[in-house]
């Protein structure tokens, strides 16, 4: 049996070679031309491959997703970096990862300044006029037709199938790596409850370096189902995209729900043509789910729980059309785990808790991941064994109740979700230490409105930099997502008896001046 | 001959691209959305303005979001429905 993740495809594409996999924009690609255009890219970097990782600097792209299935042709390891590192950090990836090529699509392309080209890889495979084709930078085109495998080459369960890198507190995100064993027992056990099937068509909402964006690729592509991409353009009018290409199944985050509904594209009834959703990567509000419910009439809705660094989710609740609602939050619980899959809660000596009582997530299951790339420590940290199967500890708090619903309480730590993205507070103070030559920094999520962030506020001590200059440098640092919107010079940082800078005391100061404001 | 509509919407794009930590020059055929150097809410905007100041009807079924990728196809679908 062979365990390369494109093997799937493989099967599909045999069955189904002319049925639309990708569409983007004009762009639409058949199982067969999607296939030989993935062989041909695993032709041009089969011989560059000794640690196997493979960069691509691109999403949302014919590219960037023929680069994926190639690269698992090949037998490589797939290292999405997405388009929204700046230079800096991207040069430090790239001396972090070693890669043995980088593929990049158009948008990649404007990426590509003289700093990042020498810092990257000496392979770098580059869009040719015909979509999802490449050629090497700065090479003759080859004269030699490259040997093409027919199939995918043979891999074992060990095998890393791809490095997803997330937000890390040092103020470099760190690199989630994750085997082909893995992805196999994921999609084996979601399978039974979501049966995508050859008429389905669904849609890619998810940058490249976000691990769902593999999810909606690989069950669209087991299935001989349609992919959409959705360009960036087309995630300002999710709703238009849904209805413009009939799209039954769909899964993003549920932030996208809020700016739907702020658009005004989300009357009732308006998307008839979904069957199935599932919401994963943030709390799922009740409101936003009562909203996509009366959108979306035919649809099931799931909401899905799980960190990158269990693969993917773990965890799904189906929405009744009431509940079951996490009271707390006014939230929808994450439910029970998915085949193969243990949730327990620990108390913070590691200790199982009764039912009801609050306590740390742990999940533990064969599918876990291998860990943090380069970072053994912080992996023996937080990836212990469980109940004898490897486990995660995911820093999440949450109870099981009396009816063995599991439900989210919010986090243990600093990190937080904003616009979608995972982002650890310490990350940007890290950046912001640095940008603003302070040492007493703070960052904060403000306003905050209900659950969801809607604004990150940073404060930093320093007698010299002006607010607009820390920002320019910042943004040579993080990427645009992370660099608060408000930044100020706080002559006196509030510190808590520990010493450290009290967040909550910052939080309480934009409160009141807010409050202030608002009574003036 | 230019319009000073469309100089005011190459403006409020540059300053858009500034916000961003960009360089503020574009070439009318560079891509703005699909190379990430503006964002949705930016494109929100940019809609915006086209709805309020060009009178583009948004709500048209044949209206296609993609078609504002650079500034070139912006002036296109503005001069349109000049």
């Amino acid at each position: 049996m062979t365990w390369n993740i494109a093997h799937r495809f493989e099967k599909a594409a045999d069955r189904h070679p002319d049925n639309l996999a990708l569409a983007a924009g004009q762009t639409r690609l058949s199982y067969l031309s999607l296939k030989q255009l993935a062989q041909a890219v695993a032709a041009q970097v089969k011989p560059a491959l000794r640690q196997a990782r493979i960069g691509v600097l691109g999403s949302r792209s014919i590219e960037a997703c023929t680069a994926f299935l190639g690269i698992a042709w090949a037998g490589g390891t797939y290292v999405p970096l997405g388009l929204n590192h700046p230079d800096q950090r991207l040069i430090a990836l790239f001396e972090l990862l070693e890669l043995d090529a980088l593929i990049v699509d158009r948008a990649g392309v404007a990426r590509l300044s003289p700093e990042v080209r020498q810092a990257a890889p000496d392979l770098i495979l580059v869009p040719r006029d015909e979509p999802g084709t490449f050629a090497p930078l700065d090479s003759e085109p080859l004269t030699a037709e490259l040997p093409v495998s027919d199939h995918p080459a043979e891999v074992g369960p060990d095998h890393l199938a791809y490095i997803i890198f997330t937000s890390g507190t040092t103020g470099m995100p760190k690199g989630v790596m994750v085997n082909s064993r893995s992805i196999a027992l994921y999609l084996d056990a979601i399978h039974p409850w979501y049966e995508l099937g050859p008429e389905d068509r669904a849609a890619e909402t998810c940058e490249a370096n976000f691990d769902l964006s593999l999810h909606n690729m690989l069950t669209a592509w087991s299935a001989g189902a349609a992919l959409f991409i959705m360009r960036p353009l087309d995630m300002v009018a999710p709703a238009r995209f849904i209805r413009a290409h009939q799209i039954t199944t769909w899964l993003s985050v549920p932030s996208i729900v809020a700016l739907m509904r702020q658009a005004g594209g989300l009357s009732a009834g308006s998307l008839p043509s979904l069957r199935l959703t599932w919401f994963c990567g943030e709390p799922l509000s009740a409101q936003a789910v009562r909203d996509w419910s009366a959108a979306a009439p035919n649809s099931i809705i799931e909401n899905f729980y799980g960190p990158t660094e269990i693969t993917v989710a773990v965890l799904r609740q189906r929405w009744d059309g009431e509940g079951p609602l996490t009271r707390e939050r006014g939230i929808v619980a994450i439910g029970t785990p998915i085949d193969g899959v243990e949730a327990i809660i620990v108390d913070a000596a590691g200790q199982p808790v009764p039912d009801g009582i609050p306590g740390e997530i742990v999940l533990a299951a064969d599918q876990c991941s291998q860990g943090y790339f380069k970072l053994p420590e912080l992996t023996a940290e937080k990836f212990r064994e469980f109940n004898g199967r490897p486990g995660y500890l995911t820093g999440d708090r949450g109870y099981r109740d009396h009816t063995g619903l599991f439900h989210h309480l919010g986090r243990l730590d600093n990190q937080i979700k904003y616009k979608g993205h995972r982002i650890e507070l310490e990350e940007i103070d890290a950046r912001l230490r640095e940008a603003a030559e302070a040492e007493l920094v703070g960052t904060v999520t403000w306003p905050v409105s209900g659950d969801v962030v809607a604004g990150l506020a940073a404060f930093y001590s320093s007698g010299t930099l002006e607010p607009e200059q820390v920002r320019a440098r910042l943004r040579q640092l993080l990427p645009a997502y992370m660099v608060p919107d408000h930044l100020e010079n706080l002559a006196e940082m509030p510190l808590s008896s520990n010493g450290k800078v009290d967040r909550k005391a910052l939080v309480a100061m934009l409160d009141s001046r807010e409050q202030a404001r608002a009574a003036s | 001959m230019t319009d000073p509509k469309l100089d005011t919407l190459r403006q409020t794009i540059s300053t858009m691209l500034a916000k961003r930590g960009q360089p503020p020059e574009f070439a009318d055929e560079d891509s703005l959305f699909d190379s990430g150097r503006l964002d949705s809410a930016s494109a929100v905007s940019i809609l915006l303005e086209l709805e309020s100041v060009f009178g583009i009807d948004l709500g048209d079924p044949d209206f296609d979001i993609s078609q504002i990728d650079s500034f070139a196809e912006i002036r296109q679908l503005a001069q349109s429905q000049g």
